[in-house]
């Protein structure tokens, strides 16, 4: 299992497209920076078909007053989570 | 990498060209076969048949490709060229010892090669 | 040429960028280069405008500036033989493998998902 790490938002970018033909079906994927715009239900719909492996970062959420704004279907983590997520992977590829 | 910084000079009968820190030509149009054997000479090296020709590969892959080989590509480029028997880095290590990519580029006048330490 | 051979290479990096427009491309390429220079097992992937770089007949810039084609040529000479593409990027540009300057391996997103699990280290530029 690889860590996807996205840091553009969906809005303005399409490295979100190329995070997602790279990624197994077991793969997740991770939203930081100006990636976590893609966690609110407007355009949450772009990472359609990852529930269960979508999360994005509390941190950079709570920056940019979007915490309470994320879609259900996100699992926000903190850095320690985040620190979690990639032992858990075999490795981590970021997307920027 | 190429620099353009001039350290001092090599100077010749022909006449006075510049060298940068690591001792590589400032100006690669300046290379002449006279300016390999002054470079060859401050190497303590004589260049033989065997030398020049191993030259006029690295001049021949600049030539084509913009960047001066590592050892690896510099192997493979001469066995290409000259055979297998010369296509091997003992063969080079021996023409152009301690470090032949790096000591065979600046004879050949080419920058210094990107890709190795 | 989707078949299913194993990628043994060490190293994956992932192209992005098109030749001059950023010096992406060219710091992509020299990674590549050092670590096939000291012997690593290195695959080439382009993806998105990357693809742009494998297209024939390449020229300096307006003002002389160096490309990236002549590289893209000297790649084999470092042994490095696994040149992948991204099929969607390929698409997108109106292109099919059979443009290109080299000779690739294009990949369907499950190909590509398979490619990034097998290398052990991925670069992104």
């Amino acid at each position: 299992m690889l860590l996807h790490v996205v840091n553009r938002s969906p809005a303005t970018s399409r490295v979100y497209q190329q995070a997602l033909s790279g990624m197994s079906p077991d793969d997740r994927l991770l939203l930081i920076e100006d990636g976590v715009q893609g966690a609110l239900p407007q355009l949450v719909r772009y990472y359609a078909g990852l529930e269960g492996r979508l999360f994005a970062l509390k941190e950079d959420l709570e920056s940019r007053g979007l915490l309470g704004h994320c879609d259900a279907s996100v699992q926000v983590v903190d850095v320690d989570g985040f620190v979690d997520l990639t032992e858990e992977a075999e490795r981590t590829v970021s997307w920027y | 990498m190429a620099t353009t910084e001039i350290y001092r000079y090599l100077t010749i009968k022909k006449g006075k060209y510049a060298l940068d820190p690591e001792g590589y030509l400032v100006n690669m149009n300046d290379w002449s076969p006279d300016v390999a054997e002054a470079l060859a000479h401050e190497e303590g090296i004589t260049l033989t048949e065997e030398h020049w020709e191993v030259l006029q590969v690295l001049r021949d892959f600049y030539a084509r490709y913009e960047m001066a080989p590592a050892m690896r590509p510099l192997v493979k480029a001469v066995g290409q060229a000259l055979g297998a028997e010369k296509g091997r880095s003992i063969h080079l290590m021996r023409l152009f010892p301690d470090s032949p990519a790096k000591v065979a580029a600046r004879l050949a006048g080419l920058p210094k090669p990107t890709h190795c330490l | 040429m989707q078949d299913h051979h194993h990628y043994d290479s060490d190293l994956l990096v992932i192209l992005r960028h098109g030749p001059h427009g950023s010096s992406w491309l060219k710091e992509g390429l020299d990674a590549a280069l050092v670590a096939a220079a000291f012997g690593r097992r290195v695959s080439l992937l382009f993806m998105g405008e990357g693809v742009a770089a494998l297209m024939p007949c390449q020229k300096k810039g307006p003002l002389g500036q160096k490309g990236t084609a002549e590289t893209l040529e000297m790649l084999e000479m470092y042994d490095i033989d696994s040149l992948l593409v991204e099929e969607q990027g390929l698409s997108c540009l109106g292109l099919s493998s059979d443009d290109l300057m080299l000779e690739v391996t294009s990949l369907s997103p499950p190909a590509l998902a398979r490619v990034f699990a097998e290398h052990r280290l991925v670069l992104t530029f």
